[in-house]
């Protein structure tokens, strides 16, 4: 176990940041801390660097209790968002600054500080800008000396606060496609602030799932993606249908589209239904006449088809209630439906939650 | 920057761009005013300083009590810069890397010199420390002079040139944010270390042009002075005031020609900012250029 | 004169002396140091409210307290002596020495003057703003660094030489005294003066926000139809105002207090060109120390109403450049 955060709240006047926090993070792994805006996921980076102070909890660094030290004995590399660089110093004095500071009992001698630099530099790409100032450098050349300056230091745990947030989408794609080789290089245990749901599961060994200042859900990406916790952690992570259904007798009904489905054991109330997308089947309605508007098929209308590249997003409508399903072009096309058409709807893996404690109610 | 033309500065936003005659006439106009308000009476200093001869104008300058009030002057301001130097620092630093209750109450605080009459400035020091002040009579008793001494002149300096450092860092300051200060200490540099390796290099222009503006407001700074110096001659006169008693003499060759020395230190304090502004305008306006 | 009786004078062997004062500055090192003590100054927990923001950077308590205590002895410690020696004189006190003629008449001269003054630099300080920021011509350097002339001039420098230019005899004076114009001895004299010293005040204000100004904003009002002149008026103006307003505060409150660059020129005649920092002076002279208070905190609480204004204006500026 690397670090144990256990308890740790954060209030800012009247604005609870974290509210009492508790998180494992395994050794070596790279761990995605991801949330909106205002979802205390900074905010509990900061504390584990060292840059902020939590008001209630612990957190320990390898067994050894971390609230009191400085950055510098938690031996932690940070990579700020805005990358930090100092403007008046260059790519290599930037690097090399870690190093320089330390006291002078600890400090390196120079020639083995300028090889360290060197051979960081190397690993980040920019040996041949060393000399550059970082405005004369591109955003993901930036990012990468930050991110060198951060390893100058050896630190034990590196965190990075929305590394890839300020560079365009192409770079921002290459980068953490390299930062995630790099990290299975030198595996260094690794946190990362994103609010980009593709980047954490993209990249991270494990999501961290962040809203008010609490834990939604922690898992692997697949996990996260296909069995969502919450609500919100179904919201938050791609595009999602949200329906509003009552459940009584077992069944939850969706007024809205006039459809049913089994809630075996549920307690009666209203609750909410969740679909992705992709798991909203469409069937041709002279194939469905038989049971339409029975058990499992609602009569919709094609409202509009987005056909870009190899999946089409299909714009559903009944009696005004607008949904979207997702599918395969080909299988668009075998269907034959097209916009003003009506089709058959079904839902294939809806999940329920209870609308009063948004608990999961069934898969 | 010097360009030929007049050709205004939305070249290339056609419709902006406002006719010639309209051009030249506002630029006319305003010129007229500068040279009308500005540059005549900075003209008239050098010319009515030197009209009698380079002989007259330097008789004048090395003349006894003309050369105490520029020592005077130096001796004052050498020591009421250095400490708004320090104070303008501090102050900086506390106000813009920390968030306190009362900061904007303070920023006003510093401000207020600013906005107080120079006359004021040194008359609630004649009321501390004159004769009939607070402090007067035990200062008397102790045989101790700050009105109408060195001292006095100092602290009125003090008074009056107060917020300018602390007034040219702290916007700069605001704007370049904590970010690189935090990234020091992560990386594990002491206070120290953060100051002067980070901090200082990235506000060393402002604090530049922070000291020459204070400079130039002490050695130049009349009215508070007035109050508090007592104008005893090769004593407690500085450069303005020496000038005032001259040119009431109707000693105007002399009056103009100490002024020429102030006016000549106005100029280099411009000088010096318009070529600092010039080659490091980003790092004075506070413009980021980085992400 | 001598540097060691500055010294001396400036801070004696605590040992030896003990003047009234140093029981305050002892006090104050000892409020400052408790207060840090006991965190009034330092990062609080939760419940005891955020007095202050828990930071990293290091110094918070000793850059604030030595800042504060600085303040404190050179700034408030005088102005509350002011004020007590002001409380001092009552009511009737107070109202008897600023209701004669002539101190009524200085207010009136320097508070009229100084209006002139700055209503003169907000109409050219525009003028100049407007051509430094949107024109090129040769000599722009030297015109923009001119601007902060009155900036850096001493203020006596700058009185003397208005005054040898626009008397009677000097370049500018005696052409208009063919006109009959006398400038000169005369409060439109200190109008002159006022508006030397206003100027960058207006100008560089004003030139920030005209350089931040979107040039689309009057593209867009322009391709909407309106001509050059509307949108000057409709578009450009109302972004301008409240820097304009700025400005014009900043001048008025520097032209109240002026005092180098007027008593050349004012010729200084008791109710017609007498100015009120130029009263003060002769008070304290005359050692009529209650006279110079009573006037000193009436110009001070002018000063604070300026202050408040400015302060107002200045975060209305701000509202206005967020929202844009």
């Amino acid at each position: 176990m690397a670090i144990n955060i256990s308890g740790i709240s954060k209030r800012f006047g009247a604005f609870l940041a974290l509210d009492k926090v508790d998180l494992h993070i395994q050794s070596g792994e790279l761990l995605a801390l991801l949330g909106p805006s205002g979802s205390g996921k900074t905010t509990l980076l900061r504390i584990l660097g060292g840059l902020d102070r939590a008001c209630g909890g612990t957190i320990t660094f390898f067994g050894e209790a971390a609230l009191g030290l400085t950055p510098r004995d938690r031996q932690v590399g940070f990579v700020f968002q805005h990358y930090s660089l100092f403007r008046h110093m260059t790519v290599r004095d930037n690097v090399a600054f870690g190093l320089d500071v330390r006291p002078r009992r600890d400090r390196l001698p120079r020639a083995v500080i300028s090889e360290r630099v060197a051979r960081l530099l190397e690993l980040v790409q920019l040996a041949p800008l060393a000399d550059r100032y970082p405005a004369q450098l591109s955003g993901g050349q930036r990012q990468r000396v930050a991110l060198a300056r951060a390893l100058a230091i050896e630190p034990k745990v590196l965190l990075l606060d929305e590394p890839f947030g300020a560079l365009d989408a192409k770079v921002r794609k290459e980068l953490r496609r390299w930062l995630r080789r790099l990290h299975d290089e030198m595996n260094i245990t690794s946190i990362f602030v994103t609010h980009d749901q593709e980047e954490a599961l993209e990249v991270a060994d494990r999501v961290v799932v962040m809203n008010n200042g609490r834990i939604e859900q922690v898992g692997a990406p697949g996990e996260v993606y296909d069995h969502p916790a919450s609500p919100f952690v179904y919201d938050f992570l791609g595009n999602v249908n949200r329906f509003e259904c009552i459940i009584s007798d077992g069944t939850a009904k969706i007024v809205s589209i006039g459809l049913t489905m089994p809630a075996i054991g549920a307690e009666p109330g209203p609750a909410l239904a969740f679909v992705r997308p992709h798991d909203i089947e469409l069937i041709r309605l002279d194939a469905a006449t038989g049971d339409a508007g029975g058990g499992g098929v609602a009569c919709a209308r094609v409202r509009h088809i987005h056909a870009i590249g190899p999946t089409a997003r299909i714009e559903l409508d009944i009696e005004g209630h607008r949904f979207e399903a997702v599918m395969d072009q080909d299988r668009l096309r075998c269907l034959g439906v097209r916009a003003g058409d009506w089709c058959g709807v079904r839902l294939t893996r809806p999940r329920l939650f209870s609308s009063n404690s948004a608990a999961l109610i069934q898969e | 920057m010097l360009a030929k033309s007049t050709a205004s500065a939305y070249g290339g936003r056609p419709a902006l761009q406002d006719p010639a005659w309209l051009r030249w006439t506002l630029i006319g106009t305003a010129l007229a005013f500068l040279a009308l308000f500005v540059a005549l009476p900075l003209l008239t200093v050098f010319i009515e300083a030197l009209h009698r001869g380079f002989g007259a104008y330097f008789a004048a300058l090395v003349e006894p009590d003309a050369l105490s009030a520029m020592w005077l002057t130096l001796l004052v301001a050498g020591i009421a810069v250095p400490l708004n130097l320090v104070f303008g620092i501090l102050s900086a630093w506390a106000i813009t890397k920390f968030e306190f209750l009362g900061k904007s109450f303070l920023i006003t605080l510093i401000d207020l010199p600013f906005s107080v009459s120079p006359v004021i400035s040194g008359m609630v020091y004649v009321l501390l420390f004159g004769l009939h002040g607070w402090f007067g009579p035990w200062l008397r008793a102790h045989d101790l002079q700050i009105v109408f001494a060195v001292p006095g002149l100092v602290l009125a300096t003090i008074f009056v040139t107060f917020p300018f450092v602390a007034r040219e860092l702290i916007p700069l300051m605001q704007s370049q944010g904590i970010e690189e200060e935090e990234a020091a200490a992560s990386l594990g540099a002491t206070g120290w270390q953060i100051f002067w390796r980070i901090t200082l290099p990235n506000i060393r222009w402002a604090l530049l042009y922070g000291v020459l503006l204070c400079n130039a407001r002490a050695m130049g700074e009349f009215g508070a002075v007035s109050v508090v110096s007592g104008h005893v001659r090769g004593l407690t006169n500085t450069m303005p005031l020496h000038v005032e008693i001259l040119y009431n003499e109707y000693n105007f060759v002399a009056a103009f020609a100490v002024a020429s020395l102030l006016a000549l230190l106005a100029l280099v304090t411009l000088a010096v900012k318009s070529v600092v502004e010039w080659r490091w305008g980003e790092d004075i306006s506070g413009r980021r250029d980085q992400g | 004169m001598e540097p060691q009786e500055a010294s001396i004078c400036l801070a004696p062997p605590l040992s030896a002396v003990k003047p009234p004062w140093y029981a305050f500055v002892l006090g104050l090192a000892k409020v400052v140091s408790l207060s840090h003590e006991r965190g009034l100054f330092r990062a609080t927990r939760g419940s005891r409210g955020m007095l202050v923001r828990y930071s990293i950077l290091p110094g918070f308590g000793l850059t604030l307290g030595i800042s504060m205590a600085w303040l404190g002895l050179i700034v408030l410690v005088p102005l509350a002596a002011l004020a007590i020696h002001a409380g001092g004189l009552g009511w009737s006190g107070f109202w008897a020495e600023v209701s004669t003629p002539r101190v009524l008449s200085a207010f009136r001269v320097s508070c009229t003057t100084a209006l002139a003054a700055a209503l003169i630099n907000v109409v050219f300080g525009l003028l100049v703003a407007w051509v430094l920021v949107r024109y090129r011509f040769p000599g722009q350097r030297l015109v923009d660094a001119l601007v902060d002339l009155p900036f850096a001039l001493p203020t006596a420098v700058a009185g003397i030489a208005l005054t040898s230019l626009y008397a009677t005899n000097g370049w500018i004076g005696s052409i208009l005294a063919e006109w009959g114009v006398k400038v000169a001895f005369t409060p439109l004299g200190i109008v002159v003066a006022l508006t030397f010293i206003g100027l960058p005040f207006v100008v560089r204000t004003v030139e920030p926000v005209l350089q931040d100004l979107a040039p689309e904003e009057e593209e867009v009002a322009m391709s909407l139809g309106a001509s050059r002149w509307q949108t000057f008026i409709r578009v450009i103006l109302p972004a301008l105002t409240p820097a304009l307003l700025t400005g014009f505060a900043l001048a008025f409150a520097r032209g109240l207090g002026e005092y180098g660059s007027v008593i050349f020129i004012a010729g200084n005649m008791p109710g017609i060109s007498e100015i009120v920092p130029l009263l003060i002076i002769i008070k304290l002279e005359q050692f009529s120390y209650q006279g110079a208070t009573a006037i000193g905190t009436l110009m001070l609480v002018l000063s604070f109403i300026l202050l408040l204004v400015i302060n107002l204006l200045q975060a209305w500026m701000r509202g206005r450049h967020h929202v844009s």
